[in-house]
């Protein structure tokens, strides 16, 4: 009797262990990386994603930052370094070292924006590797994997942007590292920035050849490819090939410019314009709200946001002549009970609502990546380098005939004292003003920033010092040349310690 | 010694015949009881002797005597095993109650290893225990607290103050960088399960792989074994106990500037910097007079003393058959900050049931339940940094409502945090029942069989509710976010025990299987829309966001130990332990465990059998290897996660890189220890240890440019070595006045190696480095270099170096970006301990409990906002430690930046980081026994009742709230960082025990 109950409790305790506990377990939440074009969906699941990480606040330093998501560090990284933002209040938020080029190799937007934009192009890299032995795949094959390579390039150019010099500046000097398998060696050295253009356009020009089913607006699409060929041939001063693909994009017949009415209301509902050719759709389960969206520092309604940074007395200044402006509408003044302009630290409060409105939401849109009003300017400046300023001036007509300045049109008349150039850029601040693209069009172009106003881009600003009624004085950060080392940023520190190969900029 | 006793026999012997020839006058009856000194159990079986006869008695089952004597001028002898004899001059009493106190150096205690019982003699290992007694002094829901300072090498950590809390525990350092480096919880023998501090018989804490090795895998952070009660006696005892008191929050140094404090600061802002003189009249034109008496204190607002409780109620018993032991308490705090608070409930019934001698079975049941109310961190920010000028409450009394839009409002952020809290709740409830089984079977006289299987079941909720009326992100809208989560899971223990003597010679040890295994299933949803006065998800009617996923881990063990003694001098031990684990790539899931231990019990030798007074020598050594695992499951997989969607499409990005290399962390511990017993009084011990942690789970830094920031490797080591000194004391010792103290001290050092390239962490921008030669938890800060006397501006260090990295010139600089970060102190302590001192004066009692921590540095966050040199104008500001000084002219030797040049001086720097040693008076209690002979009266076994303070007061340099900060290294939190935390307590208790 014993004897059974002892060899019973034995068996029953070995096979316990044998079999009660099996040790091979996976989780229920994410695909092993072999198998992703196992099912049925992997590759549409994983392109999806590639759009996914340009609004998702990922994982980064061992935890999720609500403030950290790409889109939201890509415009401020670029617009508060302009000349078309003021900061109205110090803050720990690394976005504060854009405004007063107190750069950092660590600072932890510009470290995330890296990492965010490599791991979009992993994902890429991994769709493009996988998919590179398949024979003779299907139009919406071709579409996705075309995607994947107009992804790779979008996100390439715009690390181009922040970590190198402009190409009209140096195409000699280090660009980014390029990473087109997922097989390279971690360690790899910056190319140089002339192969970073050749690298991204060679990408755009077979994913345009790839994608003949769109998706909609909120994918990117042959027309999409071009009108990033465009931009880039702009950057390159390729002016002939800016002109082509501009052209290509105009001449598609896909695409019309907002009236002046409509384009009071394009921003909240972009997706349904005709004149987007693509955006990154945020839905209502993407709403980043007071601490992740883009619009959260730039607008409140008194509870949405922190609405901390406002429209600079420079661009103000620059469309004060025409209050008639459609443009206008974007800019939003806090009055209190009396009318008087509400302070914030001593700064007028002049909300910026780019980014406002989808859905009634103060801090949900779906950012505009690509519009047709930048194809018809592209193509302006363009002509204006190429001394044809009649169709440069023309072209900077057809956006102020569409945003209520019908009766300021420039007729082929260019201004007493300017180039057609200036006219083409001034028009440029003002219609893509805060969509990321000032304070690039200055240096690229080689002109200086004049930061000549109040705000705490000045260092050591106190409250008690301002005096609206004069132009502070005797601050550094006044004017930034476009010499000056800091109209990029640092690589981030990750980067450099883990990768010796790869240089860090002065 | 035993000669002499022989011959003391002898002595005694002539002594009783030479009283027996005496005649007798009278007979006197004395009557009493034997108690414990420290915790007044009864203790039947006492012996009690008439000095210098063979006359004597012993107590009855209820600890009571009765005994004759001649004279008053006798002396009775009382003793029991354990404990220390007393003598006692009769006088003119009839009753005669005494206390006995436990021998310091208690050679027989049997002590609880885990898988095995041992005698303390036994043992080859650091091992140390408390008794309950010597613990509850706090009045608190974890056993963590009662740890604190009192064994040497464990480091507990109360990092917050907030309801339900649990503090963080370390022992002989950190050993690993990424998985949990607190220990191993061995509940009644079985890995893991709950319990309530009341229910606790005893703790045992194993230091060493001599004795953590048994676990191997799970032992890096060392073990804790809890043991619960059980049926002791034959006679049904119950013990009731209140506990009922206050708290207040623990505001340490920091106190917020009154409205006069902070107007009269606020004209520093006004100082023109050429001249030095203040713009007076902007001044008041910006800051109206009226402000100077507007005072509104938000700290005493949102602090309030708070209400704690705890009552426990139990009954044990125990028969040659039978054994229960059912106990149930109730804790119930209150928060300091408003709208916090923690309940919890325990139940346990522990039963034994013995078939025949051979077959024995127990029953242990624990449920507990927990809920309460947890804050929001912006919540306790603002209360912090509102300014005083503003007032929460209007005219009316009512809580006033502020957004961005409302003029009439100072502070930063227009943002009432009071109304905040009055419409938003964060709540969370918990159960945990854990059913434990055990069959012993005694199959021959010296082998046995034991199967010890728990079965556990755990579920936890939290709720997150804004109200649609609260200002900020979700007004008009309203939030809601609730999750689920469920844990079951099982672990089964089957061990073979065999314990045989052949002459001096014993042999003991086990061998076995172990298998376990854990699930979890979440669910969360959250929702924005919801109608005033509803907190249901079911209400919301928008913005819908759901998640949920399993997560299993599986282990399986092989487990055995074999002992040898000879003489009872010589012990050896030896274990093996076999881990197989779910978390690694299948040709490294299984990892092998060694250890060994030996021990010489010196003062067994006959040769030191002579040596007076010397009570216990022993010298301990052991080596032994435990290991790491927990660091998540399938964490050597390359994944895409499927976790979002993109235009609500399901989407998939890259989530992890493989790595199918990835094994475990292995600790390589050796461990030389000396106790030393001395005139029954003293008791020593030391030990040394130098603990080596190598292949060291770590995410390494990838190249960011690769998409991922890091991937799973094992990677270089960390060395422990440490001191530790227990030294216990009687230092005095009457009948009616006793004073005994205990003393700790643990010392630690660290070191890394075989990094390769530097890994740095970052947390709010302070940064920490984990490098070769490195100490953990250093933080990397650009050196503050105090003030420029001649301009006023912050000055931080520069360093020069030349192409080897040699530092070749020092110079100050007042551009931040010039400084050079550099490694100034780590927030590890060089070496901390505690003090205990015991008094007792008849039956009043006096202890005291002290910890001190040494060469800890804390990085005061919080003070870069509460004293930010005007650059924040719109947050209050701290009082400022005497001597401290703004900069207003050329000349000044000040702390304290000019206002008007202090670009980027509250950037992090080491102007922030401080000496966090401290010595905090954890706990006072005094209490009194009612003797027992009126105790008897009323019926009782014993009563008692003390009043407690805790955390009374606190001596440190660190100007901040609370040198005692959080030590977990977790994503989000950087250790030694203080940056606004629930504040700790300090707290006020009465204690009524009435035991029946």
């Amino acid at each position: 009797m014993k004897n059974k109950i002892i060899t019973l409790l034995f068996i029953t305790s070995i096979l316990m262990w044998n079999t009660g506990c099996r040790l091979d377990v996976a989780p229920t939440d994410a695909i092993n990386t072999s198998s992703l074009l196992s099912t049925s969906d992997g590759l549409l699941n994983v392109t999806n994603g590639s759009y996914a990480l340009f609004k998702d606040n990922i994982e980064f330093g061992g935890f999720v930052d609500q403030n950290n998501n790409y889109l939201r560090q890509y415009f401020q990284m670029s617009d508060f370094a302009s000349d078309d933002i003021t900061c109205a209040q110090v803050t720990e938020d690394p976005l504060f070292y854009s405004f007063t080029l107190t750069h950092s190799p660590d600072q932890a937007n510009s470290r995330f924006f890296w990492y965010v934009s490599y791991k979009i192009i992993n994902s890429t890299n991994t769709v493009i590797d996988l998919t590179s032995q398949l024979q003779n795949p299907d139009a919406a094959t071709s579409q996705l994997i075309g995607e994947n390579y107009f992804i790779r390039a979008f996100v390439h150019f715009n690390l181009l942007r922040f970590y190198a010099k402009p190409f009209s500046i140096d195409p000699t000097a280090p660009g980014v590292i390029i990473r087109q398998s997922v097989n390279e060696d971690a360690k790899k050295a910056r190319s140089t920035v002339q192969e970073c253009y050749d690298f991204v356009i060679s990408d755009l020009k077979k994913a345009a050849s790839l994608m003949n089913a769109s998706r909609g607006p909120q994918y990117a699409s042959k027309e999409a490819a071009w009108a990033l060929l465009s931009r880039v041939y702009l950057y390159k001063e390729d002016q002939t090939n800016t002109i082509a693909f501009a052209d290509s994009v105009i001449n598609s017949g896909k695409f019309q410019l907002e009236t002046a009415e409509g384009f009071k209301t394009y921003f909240p509902d972009a997706a349904a314009s005709t004149e987007t050719i693509m955006l990154i759709a945020f839905t209502s389960a993407d709403n980043k709200g007071k601490f992740g969206s883009i619009a959260s520092m730039i607008y409140s309604d008194g509870n949405s946001g922190w609405g901390e940074e406002f429209a600079s007395q420079s661009i103000r200044e620059e469309m004060a002549p025409h209050p008639e402006d459609v443009r206008w509408s974007y800019i939003d003044t806090l009055v209190d009970e009396n009318g008087a302009i509400v302070q914030k630290n001593g700064i007028e409060t002049f909300y910026i609502k780019k980014f406002s409105g989808q859905g009634g939401d103060p801090n949900l849109s779906s950012p505009v990546m690509f519009r047709l009003a930048e194809m018809y300017l592209n193509r302006a400046e363009a002509f204006a380098k190429s001394g044809e300023t009649d169709k440069a001036l023309a072209d900077v007509d057809v956006i102020r005939s569409n945003r209520g300045l019908e009766n300021a049109l420039y007729n082929g008349v260019l201004p007493g004292n300017t180039t057609a150039l200036d006219v083409v850029l001034k028009e440029r601040r003002l219609e893509l003003a805060f969509e990321g693209h000032r304070a690039l069009d200055v240096y690229r172009n080689k002109r200086n920033m004049d930061r000549s106003y109040w705000g705490y881009h000045l260092p050591g600003l106190v409250a008690t010092d301002i005096d609206l009624t004069k132009k502070p004085q005797g601050y550094a950060n006044e004017l930034v040349e476009w010499t000056n080392p800091r109209i990029i940023y640092f690589i981030p520190v990750d980067e450099v310690l883990a990768n010796p190969l790869c240089i860090q900029n002065p | 010694m035993r000669n002499g006793l022989r011959k003391t026999r002898k002595l005694w012997i002539l002594l009783a015949l030479f009283c027996l020839t005496v005649p007798s006058f009278a007979q006197i009856i004395i009557k009493g009881s034997v108690t414990d000194a420290e915790n007044h159990q009864t203790l039947p079986g006492a012996t009690i002797a008439i000095k210098g006869t063979s006359q004597g008695t012993t107590t009855d089952a209820a600890g009571n005597y009765s005994i004759k004597v001649e004279s008053t001028s006798d002396i009775l002898i009382f003793g029991f095993v354990g404990y220390q004899r007393e003598e006692v001059k009769i006088g003119d009493r009839t009753t005669i109650d005494i206390a006995l106190v436990q021998d310091a150096v208690n050679l027989d205690q049997v002590i609880v290893m885990g898988y095995s019982d041992k005698k303390r003699t036994e043992i080859s290992s650091s091992v140390a225990v408390l008794s309950m007694d010597k613990t509850r002094d706090a009045t608190t829901g974890n056993i963590a607290n009662m740890l604190q300072g009192k064994v040497a090498g464990v480091q507990v950590v109360s990092g917050t103050g907030s309801p339900g809390s649990e503090s963080e525990i370390r022992i002989r350092g950190v050993a690993s960088l990424s998985a949990p480096k607190g220990p191993l919880v061995v509940v009644d023998g079985i890995i893991g399960g709950n319990y309530d501090p009341n229910d606790v018989e005893t703790i045992t804490v194993l230091k060493d792989a001599g004795a953590t090795g048994m676990y191997g895998s799970q032992a890096n952070g060392g073990v804790i074994i809890v043991t619960t009660k059980k049926g002791k006696s034959d006679k049904p005892q119950m013990e009731f106990k209140s506990s009922v008191g206050f708290r207040i929050a623990d505001q340490g140094h920091v106190s917020m500037m009154s409205g006069s404090q902070l107007y009269d600061t606020q004209k520093g802002l006004y100082r023109d910097y050429a001249s030095g003189k203040i713009d007076i009249i902007k001044f008041y034109n910006e800051r109206p007079l009226e402000l100077d008496s507007r005072n509104f204190s938000w700290i005493d607002k949102m602090f309030k003393p708070a209400l704690v409780q705890n009552y426990y109620l139990s009954a044990r018993r125990s028969t040659d058959k039978f054994g229960y032991y059912i106990g149930a308490s109730y804790f119930d705090e209150e928060g300091t900050f408003k709208n916090t608070n923690y309940k919890k409930v325990n139940l346990r019934a522990n039963t034994s049931y013995n078939f025949s001698k051979r077959v024995s079975v127990e029953n242990n049941i624990n449920i507990s339940a927990n809920m309460g109310k947890s804050y929001d961190y912006m919540d306790m920010y603002y209360t912090y940094l509102s300014m005083p000028w503003d007032n929460p409450i209007d005219a009316n009394g009512k809580i006033r409502y502020v957004d961005g839009t409302t003029t009439d409002w100072w502070s930063r952020d227009k943002i009432n945090p009071l109304h905040t809290v009055d419409n938003s709740d964060h709540t969370f409830k918990g159960m945990d029942m854990n059913y434990d089984f055990v069959f012993k079977l005694q199959l021959t006289d010296w082998l046995s069989f034991s199967s010890s299987n728990r079965a556990s079941l755990s579920s936890s909720k939290s709720h997150d509710f804004v109200s649609r009326l609260a200002a900020g992100t979700y007004h008009g809208k309203g939030y809601i976010s609730e999750a689920n989560q469920m844990g079951y899971g099982g672990i089964s223990t089957n061990l073979l025990k065999f314990n045989y003597k052949l002459n001096d010679h014993v042999f003991s040890g086990l061998a076995g299987f172990e298998a376990q295994g854990s699930y979890y299933e979440t669910l969360s949803a959250q929702g924005k829309g919801l109608p005033e006065g509803f907190e249901v998800l079911n209400v919301a009617s928008s913005e819908f966001l759901i998640g949920g996923l399993n997560d299993k881990s599986m282990m399986r063990s092989f487990i055995s130990q074999a002992n040898y003694s000879y003489k009872s001098t010589y012990f050896l031990t030896g274990s093996y332990r076999i881990d197989a684990t779910s978390a690694f790539p299948p040709a490294n899931r299984t990892a092998h465990f060694p250890s060994f231990a030996a021990s010489w019990l010196a003062s067994n030798e006959q040769f030191l059998k002579g040596v007076s007074h010397l009570d216990l020598l022993k010298l301990r050594l052991s080596y032994g290897i435990t290991g790491m695992k927990d660091i998540g499951a399938y964490q050597y997989l390359g994944l895409f996660s499927l976790n979002t969607q993109y235009n609500s499409s399901a989407a998939a990005v890259p989530y992890q890189l493989p790595n199918p290399n990835l094994t475990w962390e292995r600790t390589h511990q050796f461990n030389v220890g000396i106790d030393l017993g001395l005139f029954k009084r003293i008791s020593l011990n030391i030990d040394l240890y130098n603990n080596i942690t190598k292949d060291l789970l770590i995410q390494v830094a990838q190249p960011l440019s690769v998409g991922f920031e890091k991937k799973w490797e094992n990677v270089g080591q960390v060395s422990n070595k440490g001191l530790e000194i227990t030294l216990s004391t009687i230092n005095i010792k009457t009948y009616s006045f006793e004073w005994s103290t205990d003393f700790t001290f643990g010392k630690n050092s660290n070191k890394l190696s075989g990094i390769g390239t530097p890994i740095y962490r970052s947390v709010n921008g302070i940064s920490q480095v984990y490098r070769d030669g490195g100490e953990l938890y250093m933080f990397i800060l650009a050196k503050w270099l105090g003030v420029d006397p001649a301009t006023g501006a912050p000055q931080w260090e520069h360093l020069d170096k030349d192409a080897n990295g040699n530092i070749t010139a020092r110079t100050a600089t007042s551009d931040y970006a010039q400084a050079t970060p550099q490694e100034i102190h780590s927030a590890l302590p060089d070496f901390q301990g505690g003090i205990a001192s015991n008094m007792r004066y008849k039956n009043f009692s006096l202890n005291m409990n002290f910890s001190y921590m040494v060469g800890n540095y804390v990085y005061n966050f919080s003070e870069r906002t509460m004293d930010n040199d005007g650059h924040e104008p719109y947050y209050n500001q701290m009082v400022w430690k005497e001597g401290w000084s703004r900069w207003t002219k050329p000349g000044d030797d000040a702390t304290h930046p000019s206002v008007q040049n202090s670009a980027l001086s509250t950037e992090n720097s080491s102007r922030y980081l401080q000496d966090g040693s401290y010595l905090k008076i954890r706990n006072i209690t005094v209490k009194y026994d009612l003797p027992v002979a009126v105790a008897k009266k009323m019926r009782l076994q014993g009563l008692a009742i003390s009043a407690s303070a805790e955390n009374v007061f606190t001596f440190t340099n660190y100007w901040g709230q609370d040198p005692e900060v959080t030590i977990s290294s977790s994503s989000w939190q950087m250790p030694g960082v203080s940056d606004f935390k629930y504040p700790g307590n300090k707290q006020y208790v009465l204690n009524l025990e009435v035991r029946f």
